[in-house]
């Protein structure tokens, strides 16, 4: 099968012949998974904390929105990579003296990747939540209130369906970025797709077969988290609302 | 009202039939319109009152049926270029005005004369500053649409309108729109031009008005003319119950209030 | 929430964005202040680090004048009625704007030749102007997307006015809808700004010298952990300083575009 690929293609001008290898291809084959792999962890990682960081920011207690917001401007207004480097420099340097040697610190680049990812595109997502819970119009708020439901029941039974499909577009936009955001892990060695295509590019020199594949691989699966996105978008809608 | 009408035709659409996808909106109108005219067409909503206007100018192009402005067979145009050609014969003023919000009020006038025939500048603003005499609003030329009430955006879209000096000015329910205070002067400016003799087709629910100004009005449902005759016959000699009911619910010379306008 | 708590904190936020501007700066100063061992090593490599940063506001201005114009090009072509010029605008704006910034640069910088031939001459390809280039195609997808949906957010009503007088699509596009495009695709286009120059950082993984990479040089050549710390709290800084009132301008237009 690869076999007749390679041949194939190689008709084309391009060449995938590592892929007959053994050793690079598991290189490359890693890579691949592993790249999937944090997009699965940083999903649900984001959009937990990120839930975790809008209820700070909309609680009304300073002492807890006041250090959210703060990190959010900051994640927001600086670049990841920076984000990403500092905290594998400085922040896993603090750790591994704490814990007395790098030979005893349990956190890998991976862990980085994901920490560091994950709480930027949660600050993102915060930032949708929010402005989706202050889409609301409050005249339906002041309605429940007439009502008679508490704070918290208003928060689950009218903030939080509203806000939630008003924010939805934002958050899937957030999550596309997220899937591109994955490569930053190449700075600190994390095996992802795009670092071991390089590391196979440099011994074949096929840069443009491994681009092709790489934008590919991207492109599709941003496809379908748009493709997912609008789905639940969908099943979420409410008939005449307009959202 | 009496100035310089002929009985040369210029506008004629024969048995013109046009559908949107699976819906016929006109079912075969035969309306013939002479020079110095002013036809004003009346009927309940979605009888394809603006639908016509929108085929004399190549707007919209109908599946059946002959179109024929001043000597153009409309419904024979291949090209773009060509209906774009006879659009600048024609002139159109809309129900929403449709002024351009980038634009101060003498730059929406100057636009197409400057832009489309070529115009120099300084000859295109004075004739704009003719029209806005004419429309009353001189002292608005600076302003911007945005700063205008709707009475006096559509006094700017007839001006702008004018400025490409046309040889027929279709008017689109251009009243519907407004305030009722502000209707009069509309209809004011539009009295003034079918005075000065400018053909002029009109679909519009001022059924004073249509009386007052028009040489024929007619009267088209569900995609048919019904009638069609002078003001005196439509609204007070002719006995079709259908047109007595529509202008007695509009007995208080406003739109129809069931036909949610 | 009372109106009561609303002000209190839209009174303790105006506070927290006015300190923003000057927070980092200022514990850049006073630490260096406090340690002035360390102050001096900052006032030595400063030069360095700030040439750094001209290169990523060089790369960033660059990147984002190549990627608007074509970008806007891009935009308008996905409009046309035919298929032939559409479809190939619109693969190429769908697979670039889903195509991460590294990768890009990645592929300029791996693919573009040492030095390029014109008129016989060889002139070099610098790093910095490859890295340019793959900023820019991203940067030209998105402006193809905000341009095409600002088009698209004119009201028809503008269209049929303007062929109502006798425009064609050509100049009603010049002339009507492109000028009422412009005030509303500046927000989206500050997005993309900032985006850009926080993406310039990227460049340093290829060897470009700017910023991110000259405060790595630096800190591996003090080997000190606080020289580390003070190096990419100014590498932030920089950052935060260039990027941050671009955001609140952004929300201010976009505020302000809103209510118009």
């Amino acid at each position: 099968m690869t076999g007749l690929f390679v041949n194939l293609t190689n008709r084309l001008g391009l060449n995938y012949e590592f892929l007959a290898t053994g050793y690079e291809a598991q290189i490359w084959r890693d890579g691949f998974i592993t790249t999937l792999y944090l997009i699965a962890l940083l999903i649900p990682v984001s959009l937990i904390a990120g839930l975790l960081f809008a209820a700070c920011l909309t609680s009304g207690k300073p002492w807890l929105s006041t250090p959210v917001r703060a990190f959010v401007e900051i994640t927001r207004n600086t670049p990841t990579l920076v984000q990403l480097m500092f905290s594998f420099l400085v922040l896993n340097t603090f750790v591994s003296n704490l814990v007395g040697g790098t030979q005893n610190n349990p956190l890998t680049p991976f862990f980085w990747v994901v920490a560091v990812v994950g709480l930027h595109i949660a600050a993102l997502h915060a930032e949708a939540i929010r402005a989706g819970i202050e889409a609301v119009p409050s005249a339906t708020v002041e309605a429940a209130r007439g009502i008679g439901f508490s704070a918290l029941q208003i928060l689950r039974y009218v903030e939080v369906p509203l806000a939630l499909r008003a924010s939805l577009p934002a958050i899937v936009n957030n999550l596309i970025n997220l899937v591109k955001l994955t490569t930053v892990g190449n700075a600190i060695a994390v095996s992802e797709i795009t670092y071991a295509s390089i590391m196979v590019w440099t011994q074949r020199d096929n840069v443009v077969s491994l681009m092709i594949v790489i934008l590919l691989f991207f492109s599709i699966i941003n496809l379908a988290v748009a493709r997912i996105g609008l789905w639940v978008e969908r099943k979420l809608a409410i008939p005449g609302y307009g959202l | 009202m009496m100035n310089a009408k002929t009985d040369e035709t210029i506008v004629r659409l024969e048995d013109v039939h046009l559908s949107f996808g699976q819906t016929e909106v006109l079912k075969g109108i035969d309306l013939t319109v002479n020079k110095g005219n002013a036809v004003s067409i009346i009927g309940p909503s979605g009888s394809g009152k603006s639908t016509i206007l929108r085929c004399i100018n190549a707007l919209v192009a109908p599946q059946r049926g002959r179109i024929t402005v001043d000597g153009t067979r409309v419904d024979q145009l291949a090209k773009e270029s060509e209906r774009i050609a006879l659009r600048k014969r024609i002139g159109i003023v809309f129900q929403q005005y449709n002024l351009f919000p980038h634009l101060s009020v003498l730059d929406n006038i100057v636009l197409a004369p400057t832009r489309i025939l070529g115009v120099e500048r300084r000859e295109a603003e004075k004739l704009a500053r003719e029209l806005l005499d004419k429309v009353r609003l001189s002292e608005k030329a600076g302003a911007y649409p945005g700063q205008l009430s709707g009475g006096q955006q559509q006094r700017v879209a007839i001006a702008r309108a004018l400025a490409m000096k046309p040889e027929l000015v279709l008017f689109d329910e251009v009243t519907s729109a407004l305030d009722p205070e502000t209707v009069g002067e509309v209809l004011w400016v539009i009295r003034d031009l079918i005075r000065d003799g400018m053909t002029s087709i009109l679909v519009t629910h001022e059924m004073r008005f249509a009386e007052e100004i028009s040489d024929i009005v007619v009267f088209t449902e569900n995609g048919r003319i019904v009638d069609q005759g002078s003001p005196e016959q439509i609204f007070h000699t002719f006995d079709n119950p259908r047109i007595r009911q529509f202008v007695g619910g509009l007995a208080g010379g406003r739109g129809p209030v069931r036909e949610g306008i | 929430m009372t109106t009561a708590v609303l002000s209190e904190q839209r009174r303790s936020g105006r506070l927290l964005r006015n300190i923003g501007f000057t927070a980092f700066p200022l514990v850049i100063v006073l630490w260096s202040l406090a340690d002035l061992t360390l102050g001096r090593e900052l006032v030595t490599w400063l030069p360095y680090l700030g040439s750094g940063f001209m290169m990523n506001v060089v790369i960033s201005l660059c990147a984002m004048t190549l990627g608007t114009t074509v970008g806007a090009v891009f935009g308008i072509l996905e409009l046309v009625p035919f298929k032939l010029v559409r479809y190939p605008v619109v693969a190429y704006v769908q697979v670039f704007r889903n195509a991460p910034h590294l990768v890009l640069i990645f592929a300029t910088t791996y693919i573009f030749p040492f030095e390029i031939v014109v008129a016989g001459n060889y002139l070099p390809f610098p790093d910095w102007l490859k890295a340019v280039i793959g900023l820019a195609i991203p940067a030209s997808a998105y402006v193809a997307e905000i341009t095409r949906g600002a088009v698209l957010s004119i009201p028809t009503t503008q269209w049929e006015a303007a062929k109502g007088l006798g425009f064609s699509r050509g100049q009603a596009l010049r002339w009507i809808i492109l000028p009422q495009c412009l005030r509303r695709s500046l927000p989206p286009w500050m997005n993309i700004l900032a985006s850009i120059t926080m993406g310039t950082s990227l460049a340093s993984l290829v060897g470009v010298h700017e910023l991110l990479h000259a405060a790595t040089d630096a800190s591996t050549s003090v080997r000190r952990l606080d020289f580390t710390i003070i190096a990419y709290i100014v590498v932030m800084a920089a950052f935060f300083t260039l990027c941050y009132p671009i955001a609140r301008l952004t929300r201010r237009l976009e505020r302000r575009f809103k209510t118009a």
